[in-house]
This record gives C-alpha cells, sequence and structure tokens, in this order.
C-alpha cells in the first residue's frame, strides 16, 4: 500500500490536502434559487480518513461534488493540493479528476462490455499511458484488492462486492491523492460492506486520504474523523465516532444507527 | 493520435457488437444506400461501355444520311420521312471525293418463310458495297453482287441469327425462302454482329435494293427513284470525316433545292456515340441521385440511433467524465462509433453491390462494371456521413454535466 504514499507527505508544507473557504453554492436563479452549501470551510490533510454525514439534503452530496471537482462552487475558494480548483475549465477539471483524484460509487458504475481489467485501465487510457503499462498497472491494483483471479471477468460475472472492489481499484490505479466515496457500502449487505471498509481501512494505512460520504455510522465509524453537514453548513467539523455518538444523542435528528435510507 | 483512434475504434466495435440487432438495423439505410449507388454506377458504366463497343463494332469513319431532321439524336431519327432517295446515293457516290464507299439502304420488316418455318425480320435492300462500308463480313456463301444487283435477280443474304431460326442445323445456301410472295435463293450467311441499339443486327436479310424497290415495295416507277430508309457512308479516312461530312451536305442541299432548314440529317458515329453517351450519362446519374437518397435517410438513421445511445447511456457518459474523459474525448468516442456503423455498413453495402452487379452481368446481355472509383467515393462518402451525422449526437453527449449524468 506504499505505493499510494504521497511522495512528498513527510514535509508539513505539502500535508494539506483539501481546503475550502466559504464554498457556497446554489442552484437557479433569483427568487428560485436555492441553496445548497452556504460558506462552508473544511481543512483535511494528508492521510485522513474522513466520513461526512448528514441528513438528506444536508448539503453533503453537492460538497461531494464539489470536492470530486465534478461542479463548481457558486462562490468561495476551493484549494485542492494548495492548487485553486475552484474556476478552472472543464478539460482542467477533466484532468484533475483523472490524476488527482478517485471515485467510489455507490452504483459501482463499471462499464458492463469490458472485463475487470478493462474496467481498471480505464482512467489511464485518458491519461494517455502505454497500453502495457495500463495492463499491468491495472492488474496490479486488482491484486491489491484480492480479485488477481478474476481479471477477464465482465461485471455481470461478479458479485456484488467484487464489482465494488473492481471500482476500488479503478480509484486508486492513477494513483491519486484523494480518494472520494459516495455511499460506497449503500448497495452491499454488511458482510460485503465489511470488506469494502477493510479495503479502504488499508489504503488508508498505506498513506492515503480518504473522503466518504455515508447514512450509516457502521461504515463511519472506522473513519478517523467525521464531519457533520445540516442545512448546508457544516455543523461539526471534526467528530471522533465517539463524539459523534455523544453529539447525536442530544438531537432526535440524528439516530446514528438507526439512519439505513 | 493513432493509438487514440485505435483504441477508441476497438472500444466502439465492442460497445456496437453489443447490441448487434440495433447495429445491423442501423446500418441499413447505410448499406441499401452503398449497395444502390455502387450498382447503379456500375451498371450504369456497363451500359455505355457496351454502346461504345456496338458503336466500334459497325466502324469507326461511318456517316449516317437520315431522311428528315433528326433533331434529338439517334433515337428520333426513327420519325419517317421520304426525302432521301437512292439517286442521292448514287450522287454522293459519284461527287464527293472524301467518300469510300456508298451503301444506300431501304428495308422493311416482312415474314419470311422457309418450309414450314417462317419469322418476322429486317428485309434491307442495299448494294454490294454494303459489307465494305459497314464493315460487315460474310461467314459462308457470298454477297451478292453489282451484276446480281442490276439483274434484278432475287437472292438473299442472311443475317447469321435469321439463317439459324429458318434453318437450324442446316445448309441454307442454295435453299429457296419466300418474301411476299417472291422466292429469293439463298447465298450467303452474315458473320454475327451482335446488338446495337436495341437492334439485333444478326436477325436481318439482305437483297439487292433494285429488287427491293421492284418486288417487295412496290415502288417500280421509271419517273421517280426510290425512298431509302438511311445512306450508310464511308470517308476514306478517319481525317477526312468532318470534309465528307461538309461535301455531302452541301450537295444534298443542292439536290433536295434546300433553303432554309435540311431535310435530311448526317451523323457521324461519333456523335451518334456521344450522343448515346450523353444519355445514358444523364441516366447514370440520375439513377446514382435517386440512390443517394437513401445514403442520406441511412445517415439520418444513425443520428438517430446515436441520439438514443447518447441518452441511453448517460451514466457511461458521467462516469467516463468523472474518471477525466474531457469533452474531446467523448466527442470522439461517439463519432467513431457512428463513423464506424456508417463505413461497416458501407463496406457491407460494397459487397452486396459488387455481387448484385456480377449476378446482373451474368444474367443479361449488358455488362456492369464495377469502378475503384466509385468505391473508394463509396466508402469516403460513408465515412463522411457518419461524421456528418455524428456530430449532433456526439457533441450532446460531450456536453453531459457529469453530475446528473451520474445520477441514477
Amino acid at each position: 500500500m506504499s505505493a499510494f504514499k504521497s511522495t512528498d507527505s513527510s514535509t508539513p508544507a505539502t500535508s494539506e490536502i483539501i481546503r475550502l473557504e466559504q464554498i457556497s453554492k446554489h442552484y437557479g436563479q433569483g427568487e428560485l434559487a436555492v441553496l445548497a452549501l452556504h460558506q462552508i470551510d473544511l481543512l483535511i490533510n494528508q492521510g485522513e480518513y474522513c466520513a461526512i454525514m448528514g441528513p438528506s439534503g444536508s448539503g453533503k452530496s453537492t460538497a461531494m461534488q464539489i470536492l470530486g471537482c465534478l461542479d463548481r462552487p457558486s462562490g468561495g475558494r476551493y484549494y485542492l493540493q494548495r492548487e485553486a480548483v475552484d474556476s478552472l475549465e472543464d478539460d482542467n477539471l477533466a484532468y484533475i479528476r483523472n490524476r488527482k483524484l478517485g471515485f467510489v460509487f455507490q452504483q459501482f458504475h463499471l462499464l458492463s462490455q469490458l472485463s475487470a481489467l478493462e474496467n481498471v485501465m480505464l482512467p489511464m487510457t485518458y491519461a494517455g499511458l502505454p497500453q502495457k503499462e495500463r495492463q499491468e498497472r491495472a492488474a496490479s491494483a486488482l491484486n491489491q484488492v484480492g480479485l488477481g483471479q478474476r481479471l477477464t471477468n465482465r461485471p455481470n460475472q461478479l458479485s456484488g462486492g467484487q464489482q465494488q472492489r473492481v471500482a476500488i481499484a479503478r480509484a486508486i490505479v492513477n494513483q491519486p491523492i484523494l480518494l472520494l466515496a459516495d455511499e460506497p457500502t449503500g448497495a452491499l449487505d454488511s458482510r460485503t460492506s465489511q470488506e469494502i471498509m477493510n479495503i479502504f481501512q488499508g489504503l488508508n494505512e498505506g498513506g492515503m486520504t480518504i473522503v466518504m460520504v455515508t447514512h450509516d455510522f457502521e461504515t463511519a465509524r472506522l473513519c478517523q474523523r467525521i464531519i457533520w453537514f445540516q442545512d448546508g453548513k457544516i455543523i461539526n467539523n471534526a467528530l471522533t465516532p465517539e463524539e459523534f455518538l455523544e453529539f447525536s444523542r442530544g438531537d432526535s435528528r440524528i439516530a446514528p444507527t438507526a439512519i439505513t435510507f | 493520435m493513432a493509438v487514440y483512434l485505435t483504441e477508441n475504434a476497438s472500444m466502439a466495435v465492442r460497445t456496437l457488437s453489443a447490441n448487434k440487432l440495433r447495429s445491423s438495423l442501423t446500418m441499413l439505410g447505410i448499406i441499401i444506400g452503398n449497395a444502390s449507388v455502387i450498382a447503379m454506377i456500375a451498371v450504369g458504366q456497363g451500359a455505355q461501355q457496351f454502346i461504345g463497343q456496338q458503336f466500334e463494332s459497325l466502324g469507326t469513319n461511318i456517316l449516317f444520311i437520315l431522311p428528315g431532321v433528326a433533331a434529338e439524336g439517334p433515337l428520333a431519327s426513327s420519325v419517317p420521312a421520304q426525302t432521301l432517295v437512292l439517286e442521292d446515293a448514287e450522287a454522293i457516290a459519284r461527287e464527293v471525293p472524301a467518300v469510300a464507299g456508298v451503301a444506300p439502304e431501304k428495308s422493311d420488316r416482312l415474314r419470311v418463310t422457309w418450309a414450314d418455318q417462317d419469322t418476322q425480320v429486317d428485309v434491307t435492300g442495299t448494294t454490294p458495297e454494303y459489307t465494305s462500308v459497314r464493315n460487315a463480313g460474310v461467314q459462308r456463301g457470298r454477297f451478292f453482287s453489282a451484276l446480281e444487283l442490276q439483274q434484278h435477280q432475287r437472292v438473299a443474304v442472311l443475317g447469321s441469327e435469321t439463317a439459324r431460326s429458318l434453318f437450324g442445323e442446316r445448309h441454307p445456301l442454295g435453299a429457296k425462302i419466300r418474301l411476299r410472295n417472291h422466292s429469293f435463293r439463298v447465298i450467303g450467311v452474315m458473320a454475327e454482329k451482335g446488338s446495337s441499339m436495341g437492334m439485333n443486327q444478326d436477325e436481318a436479310i439482305f437483297i439487292p435494293i433494285s429488287v427491293m424497290a421492284s418486288q417487295l415495295t412496290g415502288e417500280d416507277n421509271a419517273r421517280t427513284s426510290p425512298t431509302l430508309q438511311s445512306i450508310s457512308v464511308s470517308a476514306k479516312s478517319d481525317a477526312s470525316m468532318s470534309a465528307a461530312q461538309f461535301q455531302i451536305n452541301n450537295l444534298l442541299r443542292l439536290r433536295h433545292d434546300v433553303k432554309e432548314e435540311n431535310d435530311f440529317t448526317v451523323r457521324s458515329q461519333q456523335e451518334l456515340l456521344q450522343t448515346a453517351d450523353s444519355i445514358t450519362g444523364i441516366l447514370v446519374v440520375l439513377m446514382a441521385a435517386t440512390s443517394s437518397i437513401s445514403l442520406l435517410v441511412g445517415g439520418i438513421g444513425i443520428m438517430n440511433i446515436m441520439l438514443v445511445s447518447v441518452s441511453e447511456r448517460t451514466q457511461e457518459i458521467g462516469l467516463r467524465k468523472a474518471l477525466g474523459a474531457t469533452h474531446k474525448d467523448i466527442q470522439v468516442q461517439f463519432t467513431v462509433e457512428a463513423v464506424i456503423l456508417a463505413l461497416t455498413g458501407g463496406s457491407i453495402g460494397i459487397v452486396i453491390a459488387v455481387a448484385g452487379t456480377v449476378l446482373f452481368a451474368a444474367l443479361t446481355p449488358l455488362e456492369a462494371i464495377v469502378s475503384p472509383v466509385a468505391i473508394v467515393i463509396a466508402v469516403g462518402v460513408s465515412g463522411a456521413i457518419g461524421l456528418g451525422f455524428g456530430v449532433i449526437p456526439a457533441r450532446n453527449a460531450a456536453r453531459l454535466d457529469p453530475i446528473i449524468a451520474l445520477r441514477s
């Protein structure tokens, strides 16, 4: 897993991965505008393993899209590894998603006509790597998630957990600085979820910075840090799982173990 | 870039073959369009070449003099007019220096009988010079002589097809055939010439024009010269064609006392060939234009399916964008798919066209020539259609917002 350690993590100056300053996001215009995020600040450092939680409509998905450079904020600054990315052109954002970010989705989003290996090769195709290197790196990434024997299988020949592992391999194959996971266990049963969480745990121990959105406290409790969103704001941006349990006890809207939407 | 396109192409092939029925149906329009355009051009060019060969077989230094005004090419010359007479032919032979030979032709479609066989045939009264002027050979026996012509002898030379249909395997020379209750002695059989302008030149009987006029068409009138259907004239050489044409024109204007428009037409083989060429050329263009409409429809079909495909694959597009695909990557991906659809369809169309033309050539006397140029153009046009009609769907795909596209 050491392969995913940032090469310059030793210097404190570069340990900052995400810095949000006064980030706002609204949809629509004028009277009908909906405010999804309201001036949020957030700092996430190299090697952190964070869960973003919050009720539906709290803005956590919007935050995730902005963190993932899939969308631009309406206001504020977003620095990814100290580089301002909040107002980059589409193609520059595509470059950042390709080289610096890895995505894991609830629905896996594998391409059904491609084998596991080819699915994992996809981000490297857009990075323009030669075929041979792509194959080797994709095979090694699949090995890393325990699917070394299933390289040629199509997604429909794999279980849900295996598909999500292919998706994780795909997310890490370009050696991103940040892994973003949107409800990665949302479509899986609890045992399979555990396997996936173990993989995340392992990646994090290897130095990978991970931010995941989840509804499920069982998933979030493995993280070091829980960020609580509500009404488009960050109510609390650094709770340990224990503190989160304490914190949620006072609020009827937060019933962590029962949140299984 | 080449690697990039190859990879896109192989990806596109897999995507398209994952939905074989749809892909085939999408290609159908292009297949039909391409097949018909190429086949039409092949058949048209075959026809042109065929006509050219026919004219070659008639000889290249021949002028035809036709009665009346043939304003619009050989087809209009069938308008009956009686302005050309035997004396004109004699005058041309006598007075036009550029002319090597003159063959007057007076013909009629008559019933010919021998034993229990009978058939309708074009009977042409002419002179012995016919064989040299019209480049026609005698296969068996001989053509009639100047003496037989002079003596009004009832002798006949049969076209090869007529000889076959009347006599079969039997020997025709010396046999007596009947034309309008007159008995004719067969003295020769012409060599095979094939058909020209829809007329089978081998279904013919040649007799002395003196006999034709006096005994078959009942024009034995001492005061008027017999009327003719045409006069064939051979020039001394290819170079003297225009001189001959000019001199004949002047001579006949004088003889016919023409003040304004000619009451006859002098046409060279070349002109007839050009006229025929331009007619078939127009036909080819028309047919190709009609067929290319189906190419257009095929292109629209591709665009339609690509649009459907884009809206079905929003998740894939969103995912690819999330993984780092740029606007251009997606645009290229979908354009390549459209181009591959069009090119594959085009290639299948070419195969069908070639097979169809070979079959056509086998079943008809016409030749069909699949020209490499037509194939190259067809491939180019197919590719262009894919590009052209793939642009809008591909642009729609590239413009998709990855967030919306990923939302399931």
